[in-house]
């Protein structure tokens, strides 16, 4: 048997609080598409990323064609025949089609008509309709995305990674890449294929690599053997009984937070949000599963005031906030803890006290000043009571690990005493110590009587700890789960909208 | 086979204002003497009559002073507008226009004591300098237009509007017909501290070092620092961008007005096009160089005086005074240069690849 065309072997990643990768491996033959699948965070695009230069592992080993290669940027990634197309395009919008494809592969002597010429027959050679003049600004999504392909082309990839290729295509453009996927491996190439839409999946590709948590749960399993059921079974983890982490004492009140034929258009304006209605009354965990991009960010933005609702209704405890600022809603009861805690959340460079009172900091006036003592003060007692280990209070926010980070985040939202908590992705990417730290405040919470809307990635971690389990797909809640009695499986199919 | 490769810092190194500013005036002299040998012109000669008519005596560094008022006003200016990120390339015609505010309190009232004369034209220096920075602000906040556009056109139409009060309403029955403004009252002039140096080098520390307390002490300031951040956190934390850019970008063109009225109070007798003498976009550089900290502003401003100084005084030797420009323009290519590897390290890294 001929080596295999890309062998990554025990891959460890690990950034600054969050471990990417943990042994993850993965085997593609040569003239196949090889599915790479997996939950958002599960470290599909990190393992990508080391097989095409951008990050250099810390551990384990990739083989080419059975031989051990080091790539120290995406160029000698490329060199060994290794080329990837992102989930952002990086075009020159200004350039032609051509222009874009021989961008840092020209011969020295431009020939442009012999460039043209040639980029047209390797379009040709694929199935691709390309016209090399066009400029790409002209292009659609799905026409930019096949220049890309044909960067890679042109370089003689051998090995070709598409990072969610279909997420920016119309479903019939979709089909048309199957067919260039399809001859690009006739020509014994190989194809990495990332996605979480198993039609697609079971549609495209020949084999399939599941991850979870960063390490390889099922390795080149062959599509033509499994039904988008057990797929979805692996991606969304085993089914052993699931322990809940704390079940729920009392009974859950009133309503906290009422969220009524909510629609929210996103700044590409497609609708995000599909007229939602949902409730979290006090004492209660509702969580909402989903895979990532339905919806869910522009939930939680309008009902935090991030982001403009078109039509609908927020009411947090008894009040409208629908028209109100951030700041009224935060009085209103809500302690909003953003998906992008950095982007969002935090001020990133800022110092540690100056994160800490970001919610309070109205409240230690004096005069047109700001009391440090008082903010100090307030800081100190945040640290010590959510156990955020912080070096000094002057050193910039982004120098705490992610685990810590979050706490500090979370503390300052708590200690306004909400009535209802939104926590987006609160545990994503922290270790595990971090994610039992976070688990544990948010119940403490609920058990005190708020009303806990979690939106979560992690199947398993919602299972643990809500009390009911909202799904969430293309903007719209398409089932309601009992977490004590529904199935893994169950849940996955109705994420992923698999009608199984 | 090995090369060499820029990579990211874990964290920038300490000190890396002071080091990139002395790394960019070491770039610059050594640049500078390269120069001035090619072109055969006495190196260190050139390079004493620069530092002599600079810091050579006390009257001298006086008027080294006095120059670097407006510079380091108008690069607190555009640091002011940088700490949200936005370029206030205007500070120009903020100047211009804070002038002739002052200059059309000085026509109203001719004949108030001196003090409270200079104190009423500062003011309206400041709030004309605040004006002309409104409508950028206005602009970028309600409707996204970009303020380098907006602040860089307004120098030109400030300009054209002082040529034609110079030519029209406010031209000097005195002047022999010649276009030129009337001079400012008498009595509206700066008081002379030491030397040559005047009241407004004592006025310009202040204001740099109120401002910085102000950012650090204030509600105002911390709220600007989080909009600076980045604007969804602003959003998120219950900050208003918009008024933030607005206040921003008024504060940043009061300075830069106020600057005005104290060349008119200090340095000039009247109002003409050439009272901003190019400061306000000097002052764009005083600010890089000072890595848009107001902290930095006037110690550049005092060394880029100094340059400028003594860069008109070489004339006299039979070197041109592009030499000078040169040397500023060195400066800032080396402190750039010097602020990169401040956050980014060069490495020489092997190269395994086998394919």
């Amino acid at each position: 048997m001929s080596p295999a065309a890309v062998e990554l072997d025990g891959i460890w990643k690990r950034f600054p609080g969050v471990i990417a990768n943990a042994g993850a491996s993965l085997t593609v033959r040569p003239g196949t598409v090889h599915a790479v699948l997996g939950e958002n965070g599960a470290g599909k695009t990190t393992l990508m990323n080391c097989l095409a230069g951008v990050y250099l592992p810390d551990d384990g080993a990739i083989r080419i064609d059975g031989q051990e290669v080091r790539f120290s940027s995406p160029a000698d990634a490329l060199a060994a025949g290794i080329g990837m197309v992102h989930q952002e395009f990086r075009l020159v919008p200004t350039f032609t089609v051509a222009e874009n494809v021989v961008l840092g592969a020209a011969p020295s002597i431009l020939d442009m008509a012999a460039i043209n010429r040639e980029v047209a027959a390797l379009a040709e050679r694929f199935g691709f309709d390309a016209d090399p003049e066009r400029p790409v600004w002209q292009l659609s999504m799905g026409e930019r995305q096949r220049v890309e392909i044909l960067k890679a082309l042109w370089r003689d990839a051998r090995v070709l990674i598409l990072d969610e290729p279909t997420a920016v295509l119309t479903p019939q453009e979709a089909v048309e890449l199957g067919a260039v996927l399809r001859r690009m491996v006739e020509e014994d190439r190989a194809v990495i294929f990332i996605s979480h839409k198993l039609d697609e999946v079971t549609s495209f590709c020949d084999e399939a690599t599941v991850l979870r948590g960063g390490s390889t749960v099922a390795a080149s399993i062959a599509i033509a053997d499994v039904d988008a059921g057990q797929l979805a079974e692996l991606m969304v983890g085993s089914s052993s009984a699931v322990k809940s982490l704390a079940p729920r004492v009392g009974v859950a009140g009133d309503v906290m937070l009422d969220v009524r034929k909510l629609t929210v258009t996103d700044s590409r304006g497609l609708t995000a949000v599909d007229a939602l209605s949902l409730e979290v009354r006090s004492g209660e965990i509702v969580g909402i599963a989903g895979v990532a991009g339905n919806g869910q960010r522009a939930l939680t933005d309008a009902i935090a005031g991030l982001e403009t609702a078109t039509s609908g209704s927020v009411t947090i405890n008894g009040s409208d906030v629908t028209k109100a600022g951030t700041r009224e809603r935060v009085d209103s009861g809500l302690a909003y803890i953003p998906e992008d805690r950095l982007g969002v959340g935090l001020a990133p460079k800022l110092p540690v006290t100056h994160n800490a009172v970001m919610r309070s900091y109205r409240t230690m006036r004096q005069g047109p000043l700001l009391s440090w003592d008082r903010a100090k003060a307030f800081c100190s007692d945040l640290i010590s009571r959510f156990e955020v280990k912080v070096g000094r209070f002057d050193d910039p926010m982004a120098s705490l690990s992610g685990g810590n980070l979050q706490r500090l985040l979370l503390g300052r939202e708590l200690s306004g005493n909400p009535v209802v908590v939104v926590a987006s992705q609160p545990t994503r990417g922290l270790d595990v110590a971090g994610v039992g730290a976070i688990q544990h405040l948010l119940v403490k919470q609920r058990d005190e009587g708020t009303g806990v809307l979690m939106i979560s990635e992690d199947l398993d971690e919602l299972l643990a700890l809500a009390d009911r389990i909202l799904v969430m797909s293309e903007g719209r809640i398409v089932g309601e789960f009992d977490p004590r009695q529904a199935s893994r499986a169950e849940i996955g199919e109705a994420m992923i909208g698999a009608h199984a | 086979m090995r090369r060499l490769v820029l990579t990211r810092r874990e964290s920038p190194t300490r000190g890396g204002q002071p080091i990139a500013f002395l790394f960019g005036l070491a770039f610059a002299l050594i640049g500078g003497a390269i120069l001035l040998t090619i072109s055969g012109d006495p190196v260190f000669d050139v390079y004493e009559r620069m530092w002599e008519r600079s810091f050579g005596s006390l009257d001298t560094i006086s008027a080294t002073f006095n120059r670097a008022v407006p510079l380091a006003l108008a690069g607190l200016a555009v640091s002011i507008a940088a700490t949200m990120g936005l370029w206030n390339i205007g500070a120009e015609g903020q100047i211009l226009f804070g002038a002739t505010a002052a200059t059309f309190v000085g026509r109203i009232f001719p004949d108030l004591p001196g003090p409270i004369l200079i104190i009423a034209m500062l003011l309206a220096a400041a709030l004309g300098g605040a004006l002309w920075a409104l409508g950028p602000g206005l602009a970028r906040a309600e409707i996204g237009v970009s303020e380098i556009i907006t602040t860089l056109m307004l120098n030109e139409v400030a300009i054209r509007l002082i040529v034609y009060l110079q030519t029209t309403k406010w031209k000097d029955p005195d002047g022999f017909g010649f276009p030129q403004i009337t001079a400012r009252p008498e009595q509206a002039r700066l008081g002379i501290i030491w030397e040559r140096a005047h009241l407004g080098v004592l006025i310009a520390l202040a204001l740099i070092a109120a401002f910085g307390w102000f950012m650090n002490r204030s509600v105002w300031g911390y709220e600007l620092k989080i909009a600076g951040s980045s604007p969804k956190t602003a959003t998120y934390a219950g900050i208003s961008m918009r008024r933030k850019v607005v206040g921003v970008m008024a504060l940043s063109g009061a300075v830069a007005g106020f600057a005005g009225g104290i060349e008119l109070g200090g340095s000039a007798v009247r109002l003409s096009e050439n009272i901003s003498n190019g400061f306000g976009f000097a002052g764009i550089i005083v600010a890089a160089l000072a890595l848009m900290r107001p902290s930095g502003v006037a110690v550049v401003a005092l060394a880029f005086s100094a340059l400028q100084v003594g860069g008109l005084s070489i004339q006299t030797l039979g070197v041109s005074s592009a030499v000078s420009t040169i040397l500023q323009a060195l400066i800032l290519f080396g402190a750039i240069g010097a602020a990169v590897l401040s956050t980014y390290q060069i490495r020489l890294v092997d190269r395994k690849v086998t394919t």
